[in-house]
């Protein structure tokens, strides 16, 4: 299990950027919604949408924009993992 | 109340019965070799595609609860029921986390349910058992919301409501119920998912004209909140506080927007800790469907805000306003008033038929989720572990007409103040498998006792504190939040901050004393494994694999 377990990180460690763009990108999309009093407010309206429901729709297309952004930067890394699952499967087999 | 308007009551029946036909045909649909094997029954053979997957999540997460529940609440007390909206906003990004791997772990070992998972990765039943009767009693509330959405529509409709005795006031919510669970039953997920076409159809058309037309009809978006603001600011002679928030305010004034967040952030983690999700999830064909559901499910979640904003509209159309206050001041009534106030009788039909298959096909999602637990992890776990898969799909039929039945003492039993509430109260309860599935898919650190335990004090300290919340209408049961530090904050989030806590101290004394940690059958890579065909499916606790530690 340690064995397969360092296997894992590596395919984190040989992407670090990559890797901790997913996890700032991530942590942001959350952060930016959960923490209210940022939006919490009337002004600046758009049009005659106040500030706390224009916010909220606006971020929708955001999120999508967002995981969209993250689930190509984890491609390198599923890649990554799933060649090692098959190379591990392969031992497996042959023990 | 009302006369019954015979165009929007033939539309919606005609539409029932349109998609009563769908629900029957849907068993021939991609049909197996086998339909008496859970698999199929339960997972519709675990062949969906993005396309599919992203109807039947959908279908699954948007239901009375956005159309009927997530407006009540705005209509009722204003900002904070945008909650809803952060919370659908948040899921995406939250789930995407963990998600895949629950696929990849499943797929890999054949799990059909997250109890499957438990008793894989910790080698315990006791857990399991957990898992599957929270699991169980979390989506019968759920449910009975869905009961509660159709049941608002038909007294709109005025269907039943003229007659003063209690069955024939019933009787129309009866023969809905009917009617989905003959069709889960004969159908399985094959079912609800062709069904969730036509009722997206339907949603997509009523919410986007509405949108644009009712505006027009009210003086413009800029009065429709300024009616709001006026609203919610005026103070409430009953009780004299305002009548609710215009924006979450800080603590200074009345803390809304912690328990905002708190609802939010409780409201996103439990989402995909449901079964009927997971059932969802893992009928997906690949990984790589899973991820780009997430993508592209948020546009759900523009629908989700478009409709809480017909809650300001109901404040802002004074007869709307007026009905739903003669109506005993019911708001789950905002929504189904406003259309029929403003627009033709046979449009308001399509809505209505929107809003209530809408209801249905999630009920049907969540019923046969839970039948799968309890035939799984439950039946075949403790009393027949030697059931032949047709055995196993006709207990899990069996299992989710009883889960319905229990749904409906749910809808008749709990105030109705607020139905989300009986979302609310549903995730308070699911919230609490957090540390065991979420957790156990990224560590195997948590020792499955602690996690026992942990859970039960969740549990306990979750169901007591929801059952003291009180308010002028109603004893006990009567909302989700309660007052810790200060703050009003969602029961469910403190529930499983003390889970956690517990969970973390116990596992490390049980692992200083070293307290046998049971069999892992899972095994790291498998977390991130995209096998290409469906392998054979292996039965809950018989491990292909041996833990090569």
């Amino acid at each position: 299990m340690a064995r397969a377990r360092q296997k894992t990180r590596s395919a984190v460690a040989a992407h670090p950027i990559a890797s901790t763009m997913i996890a700032i990108l991530l942590a942001a999309n959350i952060f930016f919604v959960l923490f209210t009093p940022i939006y919490s407010r009337i002004t600046p309206k758009w049009g005659n949408w106040p500030f706390f429901y224009w916010y909220l729709l606006i971020f929708m297309p955001i999120t999508s924009l967002v995981l969209w952004i993250v689930v190509q930067l984890q491609k390198p890394l599923d890649r990554m993992a799933r060649e090692q699952a098959a190379a591990r499967e392969e031992g497996e087999v042959r023990s | 109340m009302s006369h019954v308007n015979t165009t929007t009551f033939t539309i919606v029946v005609v539409l029932f019965i349109i998609v009563t036909g769908v629900g029957f045909a849907a068993a021939r649909w991609r049909r197996a070799a086998d339909m008496m094997h859970l698999d199929e029954w339960g997972l519709g053979g675990r062949s969906f595609g993005t396309f599919i997957t992203w109807f039947l999540l959908g279908g699954d997460l948007y239901t009375a609860y956005t159309f009927i529940a997530v407006p009540a609440l705005v209509f009722g007390s204003g900002s904070i029921g945008f909650f809803a909206v952060a919370y659908t906003i948040m899921v995406f990004p939250i789930v995407l986390i963990f998600l895949p791997r629950l696929w990849s772990v499943s797929r890999v070992h054949g799990y059909v349910t997250p109890a499957d998972f438990i008793r894989g990765r910790y080698g315990s039943r006791g857990l399991a058992l957990a898992a599957a009767i929270t699991g169980i009693i979390a989506l019968m509330p759920y449910i009975a919301l869905q009961l509660v959405g159709i049941q608002a529509v038909l007294e709109v409709m005025g269907v039943g409501t003229s007659s003063t005795s209690a069955f024939a006031k019933d009787l129309p919510l009866i023969i809905a119920f009917l009617v989905l669970a003959i069709f889960t039953y004969v159908s399985g997920l094959r079912a609800p998912a062709m069904i969730a076409f036509i009722k997206d159809t339907l949603i997509y058309v009523f919410v986007l004209v509405a949108v644009f037309y009712i505006p027009t009809r009210l003086g413009g978006w800029g009065h429709i909140f300024g009616a709001a603001q006026t609203h919610f600011n005026s103070i409430n002679p009953k009780t004299s506080k305002p009548y609710g928030t215009f924006i979450p305010t800080p603590k200074a004034i009345g803390s809304t927007q912690f328990d905002f967040a708190s609802l939010a952030l409780g409201s996103a983690v439990a989402l995909f800790l449901y079964p009927h999700a997971v059932t969802g999830t893992l009928a997906a064909k690949r990984r790589s469907t899973v991820k780009r559901n997430m993508i592209y499910l948020p546009t759900y979640s523009v629908l989700l805000a478009l409709i809480a904003l017909f809650g300001y509209m109901a404040v802002a159309d004074p007869v709307t306003s007026a009905n739903i206050k003669k109506a005993g001041g019911n708001a789950q009534l905002a929504v189904p008033y406003l259309f029929q106030h403003m627009f033709p009788p046979w449009f308001a039909g399509i809505a209505f038929a929107g809003i209530v298959i809408g209801a249905l096909v999630p009920a049907a999602i969540m019923s046969i989720a839970a039948a799968n637990l309890f035939t799984r992890n439950i039946f075949k776990e403790f009393f027949k572990p030697d059931a032949t898969p047709r055995l196993q799909t006709q207990m899990s039929q069996w299992a989710s007409l009883v889960v319905k039945l229990g749904a409906l003492l749910f809808a008749i039993s709990l105030p109705k103040t607020f139905s989300i509430n009986l979302q609310l109260l549903g995730g308070i309860w699911i919230l609490q498998l957090a540390p065991m599935v979420i957790g156990g898919l990224f560590t195997r650190w948590f020792h499955r006792w602690a996690l026992l335990t942990g859970w039960f004090a969740g549990e306990i300290y979750g169901t007591i504190a929801a059952y003291n919340v009180s308010s002028s209408t109603a004893s006990h049961w009567a909302g989700s939040s309660d007052i810790v530090f200060g703050h009003s904050i969602y029961i469910g989030l403190t529930a499983v901050i003390i889970n956690l806590v517990v969970v973390v101290v116990l596992t490390l004394i049980l692992r200083a004393t070293k307290v046998p940690q049971g069999t892992d059958e899972t095994l790291p890579h498998q977390y991130t494994a995209d096998p290409e065909p469906a392998p054979a499916p292996v039965p809950a606790g018989v491990s292909v694999t041996t833990a090569s530690d």
